[in-house]
């Protein structure tokens, strides 16, 4: 109990570093950990292999992690972006496993744990992207459905990775029969998921107490069966996951599940830094190579790929650097790889170091700055043909879903229009409407001057981002620009740089009372 | 990796929810489910053994419950039971011990064995009547509070008897008493109280406040945070040899203060619950039943002055303090059973060969009896109170005429109907909230953010629609509306679908039209399309710029 204590008092500092200074949580975390060792607070009961209670307690707050990703393995939330979710996943994991593999080789690392380094480089974090782009508001912007996506495939490749490693010391068969009994668990998963689960929750209408009950009953039911068909626990407790991944389930168990999460997530990471200890120099060396190797592997790979499937060249840029970090998974991966005696303590150590330094590069990458820094780079950026520049034209920045009620009015009283959109589908559909577009970014300079937008009449900024519509109007002083918001602070800034704030929020406020009215709901209809 | 705890665990669990399953046909109350879980995995079956990974977690679950009593009960709820809880939890420590010695001398009980069954008897399980007042919801009624604050006292009383035992220990024969060890182990521990309390009550008020209004802006934060706080308060009260529920107690009660209390229950909760329901079934399976069924006739005979001489003893207390009829009677009843500590104290006395066996076995029995009844009487204590006064068993004439107090404290949506609940206070609401309060709407605002509810108009609550109870608490099955004004699309189609599941008019932001035909598929009344909303804004304002015509 009082290492437990420990543990949540380091984790409480920990979390207040990472609040204060903005980071992810998980690298501060382990971190904290490692210090802990450092000044020798480690007990002995706390070790790889060990069966004290307090290890038994990791294992359940590890199998609770596990099972919390995959409660998430719902594809409804890639939206439309399937193809390339599948793609962007992959072509990412395969070819930065590759070569995670290829350098831990050049770097003298025996073939077997190569594989396991190169696996542990190719997976990003789930909870530190995901956090980042709730953070951010990104969630559906489509690089945020790309980016959900290609981590929820990661996670699935990695425990494929993680069972199949374990097989090797069997042989081909082995591997072969334990991914036969993955998939005979997932199916007995999916099964549970549509027709059993579901069923039994709406008959018997638990209450939260017993849904919880029956959430660690499937998943340690699920964890017992992985374990007696000799698979991994962490099988198990995703497939045990994803048996409550679909809606209303998940929205039912999330806030049960969340406090949960929460009190493991700070006790493991802690445990786990406190497990790894502090390393010595030359592994930091290694660790911040690896970390290198997957900085620059990463963004160019899936940059590449993701604006092949149709996102814009700076949505495929910000993709690429919000994955370029190592993950929780790929600490598992290589815990898994310690305890079968394929991994060294010393490489463990590196793929935790490489974890936390990646994770920590993170909300650096993710700035806008950057993505737009790096945009003139991205050779594959579509180069539109030389137009002639316009002038006195009415320039709408992003055409979106609603871009039509705008325009149609102004056509149809003799404005010029040029519409400014990054999405292939749209301007598809606006040449066939005869509606002069440039395929593009509205936020970069280089467009904006090819739409003449210093010259224009007025600039509609439609695009989702505040920061882009800031761009603009730096860009093109005198023009009055219209920019749609939702937040008071964001009204403030565009007010600020001499633009014209359209309040969404005001304004469905507005037809939501309207409809309120309308409707004879409100029962003081003097007032 | 050890899968011994995993694979326990997952039995527990699995037989747990089956059990509980069937239990709800015939009303059991889940204690019970879990105890006769225990009997059943463990003495019955064998298929679960007590190990290390598995105490861990019945402590992890009586913390977290006791720091779940103190976040409901601030100093203030307390401090005007403290009296009665003195003298009531004193008085029956008292007239139990001397009424249980007399019974056991006349079921044929040596002099020793007399003792420590008596003491066994004296002791309430403060686990068990807290999670059924919780579950009731009547924790911060006036009994439920008098209860806490008697088990608190017998927990004080609890420490001086194991010090003394332990003290017995220290002399290597149990006859001699190291007097030493006796006075320093009680110094310490009422030293450790007394110095932890105020500890907590000066944390509380000046410690506390500013860093957790700093962590309160994040779930995350904030959670880890006051767990931290909880175990740290554990690890004192172990320090000063003081039991883990005090520690938890203390630690709780110094947040209680706070505008984030309710919050950080139904955040703790959960784990509470997954916690405490495994130290119930290893109640069950440390059972040794064996002892006891041999001496059924003592077992049964002490089991019935638990469920009766007890709640008596305390009813003639309780009403001779100056408390109502009905006060004295749901509190009495609370004490109908015997405590975990009963059976450390019995086992502590076979140890230092004291007594048999057998006596362990008996006490353990009479606990698994009194619970479950008990655990039965509290569910029920209404209803029960009603028929006993309607059989006229409760005409008592000392009782009459004594006043009622049935205060409760009053949550954010409890009176509330026909009210209009809004989630998520973004600008959109805020001014939703401000809006619909100009319009005379009674109003509940509902954000995870203290700070974005501060200025606004109307009646607010800190929490997340994630939970339930967070629903519950806002009264949504009586509200004629439900807003959402949330950009967080699993929340929101949580929030459609809870609306739906109560028959509650329900409108939802939708912040990319992605998510319409879900929305839709929910039937969700009305869609708050912000972004076209701001489109045919924008239109307005072109038409005002004289752009367009």
């Amino acid at each position: 109990m009082n290492l437990f204590a420990l543990l949540l008092v380091i984790a409480a500092v920990a979390y207040a570093f990472a609040k204060f200074f903005k980071l992810p949580s998980v690298p501060v975390l382990i971190g904290a950990g490692m210090l802990m060792s450092l000044v020798g607070l480690v007990p002995d009961e706390l070790g790889i292999g060990k069966s004290e209670g307090s290890m038994n307690m990791l294992e359940l707050g590890l199998v609770f992690l596990v099972f919390a990703s995959g409660v998430e393995m719902n594809p409804r939330r890639f939206g439309k972006f399937n193809k390339a979710v599948l793609w962007v996943s992959g072509v990412q994991f395969f070819l930065a496993l590759s070569a995670g593999f290829v350098f831990a080789r050049w770097m003298g690392v025996e073939t077997l744990e190569a594989i396991y380094v190169g696996g542990g480089l190719a997976a990003s974090s789930t909870l530190v992207v995901l956090r980042h782009l709730q953070a951010r508001k990104a969630m559906f912007e489509p690089y945020g459905r790309v980016v959900t996506g290609v981590l929820l495939v990661q996670d699935v490749a990695l425990v494929l990775l993680i069972v199949m490693l374990s097989r090797v010391d069997g042989g081909g068969w082995d591997v072969g029969k334990g991914l036969l009994e993955v998939l005979l668990l997932g199916g007995v998963a999916w099964v549970a998921q549509r027709f059993v689960i579901p069923k039994l929750v709406f008959k018997f209408k638990p209450d939260e107490e017993n849904l919880l009950l029956w959430l660690v009953a499937v998943l340690l039911g699920f964890v017992g069966v992985a374990s007696w068909l000799q698979l991994p626990l962490i099988v198990g407790a995703f497939a045990g996951g994803f048996v409550f991944s679909a809606f209303p389930l998940n929205g039912l168990v999330r806030g049960q599940l969340s406090s949960l999460v929460d009190f493991f997530h700070a006790m493991f990471f802690v445990a786990l830094g406190a497990l790894v200890g502090v390393p010595e120099w030359e592994l930091w060396a290694q660790a911040a190579v690896y970390s290198v190797v997957v900085i620059l592997i990463t963004p160019p790979l899936v940059a590449l790929v993701a604006e092949w499937k149709g996102l814009s060249a700076r949505a495929a840029i910000e993709t690429g650097l919000l994955l370029a970090q190592t993950s929780e998974y790929s600490l598992l991966l290589g815990l898994s790889g310690v305890v079968l005696g394929h991994v060294s303590q010393e490489m463990f150590s590196v793929l935790a170091l490489t974890t936390v330094m990646t994770m920590v590069m993170t909300p650096i990458l993710g700035r806008e700055e950057v993505a737009n820094f790096l945009l003139p780079f991205h050779p594959l950026r579509k180069k539109s043909k030389p137009v002639e520049t316009p002038k006195g034209h009415v320039l709408i920045l992003g055409f979106g879903s609603a871009g039509m009620w705008t325009v149609k009015p102004l056509l149809a009283q003799g404005e010029e229009v040029v519409v400014v959109d990054d999405d292939a589908a749209v301007c598809r559909a606006l040449a066939g409407k005869n509606i002069a577009f440039i395929r593009g970014d509205g936020a970069e300079v280089e467009v904006l001057e090819k739409a003449g937008a210093r010259d224009a009449k007025l600039v509609i900024a439609s695009m989702r981002r505040v920061g882009d519509a800031l761009t603009v109007l730096r860009h093109v002083k005198g023009v009055p620009v219209l920019a749609r918001v939702f937040e008071h602070q964001d009204a403030e800034r565009i007010k600020a740089a001499g633009g014209i704030p359209i309040m969404n929020s005001e304004a469905a406020a507005e037809t939501f009372m309207a409809w309120l009215e309308g409707s004879g709901k409100i029962t003081n209809p003097e007032s | 990796m050890d899968v011994g705890f995993l694979q326990s665990l997952g039995i527990i669990a699995v037989s747990a929810a089956l059990m509980v399953g069937l239990g709800r046909l015939i009303r059991m109350p889940a204690i019970v489910v879990y105890l006769l879980c225990g009997i059943l995995l463990g003495p019955v079956t064998g298929w679960v053994e007590v190990g290390d990974g598995l105490s861990l977690v019945s402590e992890f679950g009586i913390a977290l419950l006791l720091f779940l009593v103190g976040l409901e009960l601030s100093l203030d709820k307390i401090k005007d039971v403290g009296k009665v809880a003195i003298y009531a939890g004193i008085g029956q420590v008292l007239f139990t011990a001397a009424g249980g010695y007399v019974l056991c001398w006349m079921l044929g009980f040596g002099a020793m064995e007399a003792l420590f069954l008596a003491t066994a008897l004296t002791f309430s399980s403060t686990v068990v009547v807290v999670k059924l007042l919780d579950e009731k919801g009547e924790l911060n009624s006036l009994y439920g509070r008098i209860a806490v604050g008697i088990f608190l006292v017998q927990d004080m009383v609890v420490i001086l008897i194991l010090t003394f035992l332990a003290g017995m220990g220290k002399g290597g024969n149990a006859a001699e008493v190291d007097i030493w060890v006796v006075v320093m182990g009680l110094v310490k521990a009422f030293g450790g109280m007394i110095l932890l309390m105020v500890l907590s009550l000066l944390a509380s008020k000046y410690l506390l406040p500013k860093p957790f209004k700093w962590a309160a802006r994040s779930p995350e934060v904030l959670l880890v945070w006051a767990i931290s706080w909880c175990f740290l308060m554990v690890f004192a009260a172990h320090e000063f040899g003081l039991s883990l529920e005090i520690g938890a107690f203390l630690a709780g009660m110094s947040l209680a203060q706070l505008p984030y209390n309710e919050n950080l229950r139904r955040r703790v909760h959960p784990l509470m619950n997954l916690f405490i329901a495994v130290f119930f079934v290893m109640l069950g399976v440390k059972v040794d039943a064996s002892g006891a069924l041999t001496n059924w006739w003592p077992t049964l005979a002490l089991s019935l002055f638990v469920l009766i001489g007890n709640p008596l003893i305390f009813m003639v207390i309780i009403g001779k303090m100056g408390y109502g009829r009905k006060t004295a009677f749901l509190t009495s009843v609370t004490v109908a059973q015997i405590s975990e500590f009963s059976f450390i104290f019995a086992g502590m006395g076979v140890a230092m060969g004291l007594i048999g066996t057998d006596v362990l076995s008996i006490t353990a029995m009479v606990g698994v009896i009194t619970i479950a009844i008990s655990s039965y009487m509290i569910i029920y204590n209404h209803p029960l109170y009603a028929w006993m006064l309607k059989a006229g068993w409760l005409k008592w004439k000392f009782l009459d005429g004594k006043p009622e107090i049935t205060d409760r404290i009053v949550h954010a949506g409890e009176h509330l109907e026909g009210h209009v609940i809004v989630v998520g206070m973004n600008t959109l609401g805020r001014e939703l909230v401000r809006r619909l309060v100009a319009k005379g709407e009674d109003v509940l605002a509902v954000d995870t953010d203290p700070a974005k509810l501060e200025g606004l108009p109307g009646k607010k609550l800190l929490g997340s629609v994630g939970y339930l109870t967070v629903l519950e608490e806002a009264g949504y099955a009586r509200a004629k509306l439900i807003v959402s004004a949330l950009q967080i699309e699993e929340t929101n189609d949580l929030i459609a679908y809870r609306a739906k599941s109560v028959g509650v008019v329900c409108a939802i932001h939708v912040v990319d039209l992605s998510v319409v035909e879900n929305l839709l598929d929910l039937e969700t009344d009305y869609l708050m399309v912000s972004k076209v909303d701001g489109v045919k804004a924008q239109l307005a304002k072109l038409r005002e710029m004289e752009v367009l015509r």
